[in-house]
């Protein structure tokens, strides 16, 4: 396990410096929008928070922290403050494959596919789809979290945004429940599969769904997945543990401790694979992390796309 | 030996764990906890009741143990929010740290 203390130090200082955990320009993680056709004007803005933007660089600094946890050199990660953000950002965002960057971008614009084929009026605008701030809020640092939301929502309102279009969980539960708890700041808050308006059956006839805690539990939105399905001719298996009982995956331990992590989601992954269905799941966090445990695991959002083809 | 100090949980509202006096230590937050590790969060959650900050700081990288799942708050039986105690708890010991 390493020092949660030096972590939050690192992360912390990455957020007020970069506006990210990473220490990135964020040029440099966001830039799957240019190769999707979006307008820049329209009813609802797609904030994507950059979470799924984030994977491959969560994927590829865990390694790393895989290696070096429970031994002695887990201690220089206290040193890690020292090196300038934006160094070591760039250095993780040279080092991280262009083949993952494209692979988690390709979601986003799956979902661009599904909003348009659902006929809903949505526009983005890169300069304002920021970092939720969630992982400050996860690790306690309650400080840095409201300073980092009250800058993310400030400028939403000062581009007058009323409606947000989110795409995966932590960021849609920071929008909806924490940013008007801690910052005052409202907004109307709906993933991009309660949009989603069309039938087909192009997909899978029946899929294992994971349920990440936040839908799940959370924000109690488990069933409109499932009904989005049901609309595409498609069964979801019962899992053993799902909607308000849902297993947590393990991914959100990976920072502070990759063996332990590692520990809840061969639990999980034995869970979703005993339903005997392709997995699938609706959140980076659990797709990157399930991966990781060989199971062949799909985005809802590719599902969905493939029945909008 | 740990000093105990009963105005310990009206302190610890302020950092968001405001229904820790409702629990009865039954024990099924530790149960249902993914992470099976000793008594965890019950053991945190009495530290808690007791106000025995020393144990809690001594052992507050265990809190980061966590993954904030929120299975223990489902199934609490007193609707003591476990899960928002150990949140609150990380936000306590994340202030001390930078006191210190």
């Amino acid at each position: 396990m390493y020092s949660p203390r030096d972590m939050i130090d690192i992360i912390a200082a990455n957020v007020r410096k970069t506006r990210n955990p990473f220490g990135m320009p964020k040029f440099l993680c966001n830039r799957w929008w240019q190769d999707a056709s979006m307008p820049a004007e329209g009813d609802a803005l797609l904030f994507t928070g950059l979470m799924y933007q984030f994977v491959p660089y969560i994927e590829k600094s865990t390694r790393y922290l895989e290696q070096f946890e429970d031994t002695p050199w887990a201690d220089y990660v206290r040193y890690a403050k020292y090196v300038p953000n934006y160094l070591a950002g760039m250095g993780l965002a040279l080092l991280t494959p262009a083949k993952e960057k494209k692979r988690f971008n390709a979601i986003l614009q799956n979902i661009t596919k599904i909003l348009a084929k659902s006929k809903v009026d949505f526009f983005y605008r890169s300069e304002l789809d920021e970092y939720s701030g969630i992982l400050l809020y996860d690790l306690g640092d309650q400080e840095s979290f409201v300073r980092h939301a009250e800058f993310v929502a400030a400028k939403l309102k000062r581009a007058g945004v009323k409606t947000l279009i989110t795409v995966d969980p932590h960021t849609t539960y920071a929008l909806k429940v924490l940013y008007p708890k801690y910052t005052g700041q409202s907004f109307e808050v709906k993933t991009y599969f309660e949009l989603v308006n069309f039938t087909s059956n192009n997909g899978y006839k029946r899929v294992t769904l994971h349920d990440p805690c936040f839908y799940g539990r959370y924000l109690e939105l488990s069933d409109v997945p499932t009904k989005v399905l049901a609309n595409l001719g498609i069964e979801c298996v019962p899992v053993r543990n799902s909607g308000l009982f849902t297993s947590c995956c393990g991914g959100p331990a990976e920072s502070i401790s990759p063996k332990l992590s590692k520990e809840v989601l061969h639990r999980r992954t034995e869970e979703l694979q005993s339903a005997g269905a392709p997995i699938i799941a609706m959140c980076p966090i659990c797709l990157g992390h399930l991966e990781k445990s060989g199971a062949q695991v799909e985005d809802l959002s590719s599902l969905i796309a493939r029945c909008a083809a | 030996m740990a000093l105990v100090n009963p105005n310990f949980a009206e302190e610890m509202e302020r950092f968001g764990a405001d229904a820790a006096l409702e629990c009865f230590n039954c024990g099924t937050c530790a149960a249902i906890c993914p992470l099976i590790y000793e008594h965890f969060p019950r053991k945190m959650i009495r530290y808690l009741q007791l106000g025995a900050k020393d144990r809690i700081m001594e052992n507050a990288s265990e809190l980061w143990r966590c993954l904030h799942c929120g299975l223990c708050t489902q199934t609490c039986p007193r609707e003591a929010d476990p899960g928002e105690i150990i949140l609150g708890l990380k936000r306590f010991a994340v202030a001390n740290w930078r006191r210190s």
